[in-house]
């Protein structure tokens, strides 16, 4: 790694002021499981001059109910999200997700606030001078996407405006089909806004020294049934393919009501409002399943290499649908 | 006071800064900006500073898990942390595993040679740390619960099922131990 000036901050508010002093010449470390791979590879179009260390804030490490809302502050651990034992009996899905990121090494150190905040896998973005090319792509503030002409084949079927990468996080998926908000704060003070809002094309929808603070989770309905799937090659490690979160919430056999998020495959989260539509009011069998996997994926359209995720995804809908319906876990 | 004479005070602060880390219960005092920088990773220090090379780095990128210690009981990649947040930390490599007093190695060191499970040997720090922290936790776990805490460690050689039956084998040792 090349130098740079390190800070522990003690306070928001002291990173705060560090990150304007810097003036977008700083970054924030949480884990640091992203952070430390960028710089190694030195793939940011300036090299940090000070990296700021969130960590040593006090307080911003925890999991709480309040008033029928989940508040877990962004330091929280992923590991530590995955074994509480209120976010496994009333929110599963983001247990399942959280359990779902990584290596046990880096759910060990990387928070949940990082997760959300972390770059773009894009091969294009990521390659560095060290692999022996450096492309200026539209995240780095050039004019190009060059995995729209390129090697796409991890990358969005649903588009993007300019930028293709899909969102990274699978903690931002589960999120969005829990409608949580994240809240952040920055030098103008404190914001909440729904996770998904959270990215917009070619980077994260933050002010330059804003920072994730807490993430608050409505509590779903008792009855409601919360399934994730992550499909990928590898069990371990990789990122996702495609990715679904599903909360469904039913009775005697009709949708009463349901929510579902796709990850992999669009640079947000994407959640599938005309398909929630179409399943409320309507008996959930295969038959609907099977609808819904087709109206999820009917105005995808895919880049030269990614067409495969159609059908994967497609599935996988239909597939989470069932299993919410008949109280299946994946094993 | 004037500010030219703060910064100078913080300066000289900064400069006798120092990064207090127990490594396998001794406690080592490493000055900043002199013995580490705040680029140094742990796995750097680790190795390159305090000598203590058990501790290996494969990929250095945070993707094999040859870098695996354990910092307060729970395994983390060395080679992505930076020695300056490890100020207080109580950390655990591959050489704290012997046993200083009978000169023994550790059950999980004994079974993993008992059952065959390195060939060449780079990812075996990472597994054992990564077995310890899981028998610590969970003294009598199941395959699927062993292959759970072992999904960071990549290893090329043995296809796994070796190192699996190896971390049975010690945590039966040790059961029988205690």
């Amino acid at each position: 790694m090349k130098r740079f000036e390190h800070f522990n901050a003690k306070t928001i508010d002291e990173a705060i002021l560090l990150l304007e002093k810097y003036d977008g010449e700083a970054k924030v470390i949480a884990g640091g499981t992203d952070l430390i791979r960028v710089l190694k590879d030195d793939i940011l179009p300036k090299y940090p001059k000070a990296i700021i260390n969130l960590k040593t804030i006090a307080n911003l490490e925890y999991i709480k109910e309040e008033n029928g809302v989940l508040k877990i502050g962004s330091l929280t651990r992923l590991s530590d999200v995955a074994s509480s034992s209120l976010i496994k009996t009333k929110y599963n899905l983001l247990s399942e997700a959280c359990r779902s990121v990584g290596t046990p090494q880096i759910r060990n150190m990387g928070t949940i606030g990082g997760n959300l905040c972390q770059d773009v896998q894009c091969w294009y973005y990521r390659a560095s001078k060290s692999l022996g090319k450096v492309f200026h792509c539209l995240r780095k503030g050039g004019n190009v996407c060059y995995a729209v002409s390129g090697d796409n084949r991890f990358h969005s079927i649903f588009g993007g405006k300019g930028c293709v990468a899909v969102c990274p996080s699978d903690v931002a998926i589960a999120l969005t089909a829990l409608d949580a908000l994240v809240k952040t704060k920055g030098p103008l003070g404190e914001r909440v806004f729904p996770v998904s809002e959270l990215y917009k094309d070619a980077a994260l929808n933050l002010g330059r020294s804003e920072i994730v603070t807490e993430i608050q989770v409505p509590e779903p309905p008792p009855e409601a049934r919360q399934i994730w799937i992550k499909f990928r090659l590898r069990n371990s490690l990789d990122f996702a393919i495609v990715s679904v979160a599903v909360m469904l919430t039913l009775e005697e056999g009709v949708c009463k009501d349901v929510r579902i998020a796709l990850g992999g495959v669009a640079p947000t989260p994407k959640r599938l409002k005309e398909v929630e539509d179409f399943l409320k009011g309507n008996y959930i069998n295969s038959e609907t399943a099977e609808k819904a996997g087709k109206m999820a994926v009917a105005k995808a359209f895919p880049l030269s290499h990614n067409a495969y995720k159609i059908p994967i995804t497609e599935s996988l809908v239909k597939r989470v649908i069932l299993m919410a319906k008949d109280h299946r876990t994946l094993t | 006071m004037d500010e030219g004479k703060n910064d100078l005070i913080n300066g000289a602060r900064m400069r006798m800064q120092k990064i207090k880390l127990t490594i396998n219960g001794k406690l080592y005092e490493l000055i900043l900006g002199y013995e580490v920088q705040p680029w140094h990773t742990l796995a750097f220090t680790l190795r390159e500073k305090l000598g203590l090379t058990g501790t290996k780095i494969g990929c250095d990128r945070g993707e094999c898990g040859a870098c695996t210690v354990l910092m307060d009981g729970r395994p983390i990649l060395s080679c992505l942390t930076l020695t300056v947040e490890c100020d207080g930390k109580n950390i655990e490599t591959i050489e704290g595993l012997l046993n200083s007093k009978t000169g023994k190695l550790h059950p999980i060191q004994e079974a993993f040679i008992e059952s065959g499970a390195f060939q060449c040997g780079f990812c075996t720090p990472g597994m054992i740390m990564s077995a310890k922290a899981l028998l610590q936790r969970n003294p009598n776990p199941t395959l699927e619960e062993i292959r759970e805490a072992m999904s960071g460690n990549l290893c090329r050689c043995t296809g796994y099922i070796p190192i699996f039956n190896a971390i049975m084998k010690a945590a039966e040792k040790m059961r029988g131990m205690t």
